[in-house]
């Protein structure tokens, strides 16, 4: 099934319009909390110890499927991405977005190979506590601790949160001078970021 | 020329070399002393006393440039201020690239090219009262020009003063953006990021959290819904959730969810 017939599919599995025709479908009874409390993973690993199901690093090379990572410690990781695997490049996109010096956090299952099984992989991603220090066409130029960031506007995805309300297009709020918070995806080796979602106080 | 204009270099000299020694003496000084690369040089006992001499000595030189007679000293004095000025710079810029130079302000800011430009102004400035007479000569000789180039030239330095920003750039750049909002022309679109927000506070995504194992797969919209979908295992094996969610008015009870087999396992 190709990926507009299966956005069809799922569209009609969960708005029910096709419900009959899909197996298995199991729309969700119970809301309550205890219900979900019950299904949660308990954490497998120590508060403090190494995750051996995370990752973060540069990719060095990429294969078929495959991303090849160096780490910030000079270990080398080999993360497998698969139909099932999340990808986040400023906006959840597909594995081809991955390119060779883009770096990453992934998150999976340590396989007995010694490669990672990617459930999520998050490209470039970076959360600032920054100052706007001018605001001018699509751009902003933010202050992080007196080095200089300048985060691109997107037309179309960068949202605002203003005072913890829900995300709005409209950036006509945000006040230089004031502090914000950032999530963006990092221009890799410039001191750029294309903005995601700005939160600030109105 | 020179004449009136070397005289004009000592009101500057002077201005600016006061200013610098009250801005070590405020309440705020031991603060912006321990923040400052002079606490890399002097270490952290020091630092306070260290950032208080040099305030002294700019208080002094400062006073004795406006005060008569003026002296070919003065001059040697300032240059060899502001030439230590300089290597002080170099030595933070290499030793405490983070810290700030507390030059003119408690701000701390750290030091980059501007910092350096105005210590070679004022630099240029002390070499050019080298022989000349006591500025009053040169108040009474061109008083305008002089004043012009006082002006002018204190400008430069607030302009060339990352510490003073706050002061002057950035009630002007808030000006700038409350008369008219460069970001104000942006499209109105329902972005992914609030229904997100909105599908992460709803009782169906509550439901069903503890399966999920991905960020967000994919996203589309179907007229007045947007779906998400997200990868997640039951107990029968990998499935997609695939959630709906109102693209606007509605409560968090109005969200959907299924849970739908994946066509074929993914390959490990």
């Amino acid at each position: 099934m190709d990926s507009l017939g299966r956005r069809k599919f799922l569209t009609g599995a969960v708005l029910g319009t096709t419900a009959a025709t899909v197996v298995g479908a199991s729309t969700m009874g119970s809301f309550a909390p205890e219900a979900a409390a019950g299904q949660r993973r308990p954490l497998d690993v120590e508060a403090g110890a190494h995750d051996p199901n995370f990752i973060e690093g540069r990719i060095t090379g990429l294969r078929k499927g495959m991303l090849m990572v160096t780490s910030s410690d000079r270990s080398m990781h080999r993360i497998h991405l698969t139909g099932a695997t999340s990808v986040w490049k400023l906006r959840p996109t597909s594995s081809d977005a991955a390119k060779v010096g883009d770096g990453l956090y992934a998150r999976g299952v340590r396989m007995p190979d010694g490669t990672l099984a990617a459930d999520a992989v998050w490209l470039n991603i970076v959360n600032l506590q920054v100052h706007i220090t001018s605001i001018g066409r699509n751009v902003m130029h933010l202050d992080h601790h007196g080095d200089r960031i300048v985060g691109h506007v997107v037309a179309g995805t960068t949202a605002a949160v203003y005072n913890s309300t829900p995300a709005v297009s409209d950036l006509s709020l945000l006040q230089v001078g004031k502090h914000a918070q950032v999530i963006g995806a990092w221009r890799p080796d410039t001191n750029e970021v294309d903005l995601a979602t700005v939160y600030a106080a109105a | 020329m020179i004449e009136w204009f070397a005289g004009a270099q000592q009101l500057v000299l002077a201005g600016v070399l006061v200013w610098a020694g009250t801005v070590k003496f405020r309440a705020t000084a031991p603060e912006a002393a321990r923040r400052s690369a002079l606490r890399k040089l002097v270490g952290e006992r020091r630092v306070v006393t260290a950032y208080r001499a040099v305030g002294t000595a700019e208080l002094t030189l400062g006073a004795l440039l406006l005060a008569p007679p003026m002296l070919v000293i003065e001059s040697y004095a300032a240059v060899a201020l502001f030439t230590g000025m300089l290597g002080y710079l170099v030595y933070a810029k290499r030793k405490a690239p983070e810290s700030g130079c507390g030059c003119l302000g408690d701000k701390q800011t750290p030091i980059r090219g501007r910092a350096f430009a105005r210590t070679a102004v004022l630099l240029a400035a002390a070499l050019a009262t080298l022989g000349a007479a006591w500025w009053p000569a040169a108040l009474a000789d061109r008083p305008l020009a002089t004043v012009a180039v006082l002006v002018a030239e204190a400008a430069l330095v607030v302009a060339l003063s990352p510490e003073l920003d706050h002061r002057w750039l950035l009630p002007l750049r808030r000006w700038r953006v409350r008369v008219r909002h460069p970001l104000a022309t942006g499209p109105t679109v329902v972005p992914l990021e609030s229904s997100v927000q909105r599908l992460q506070k709803s009782d169906a995504y509550r439901s069903v959290a503890g399966l999920l194992r991905s960020d967000l797969l994919d996203w589309w919209e179907e007229g007045e819904w947007r779906l998400l979908t997200y990868a997640a295992t039951t107990s029968d094996g990998q499935v997609t959730a695939v959630f709906a969610v109102p693209l606007r008015d509605h409560g968090p009870a109005d969200v959907r969810v299924a849970l739908v087999p994946d066509p074929e396992p993914a390959p490990a």
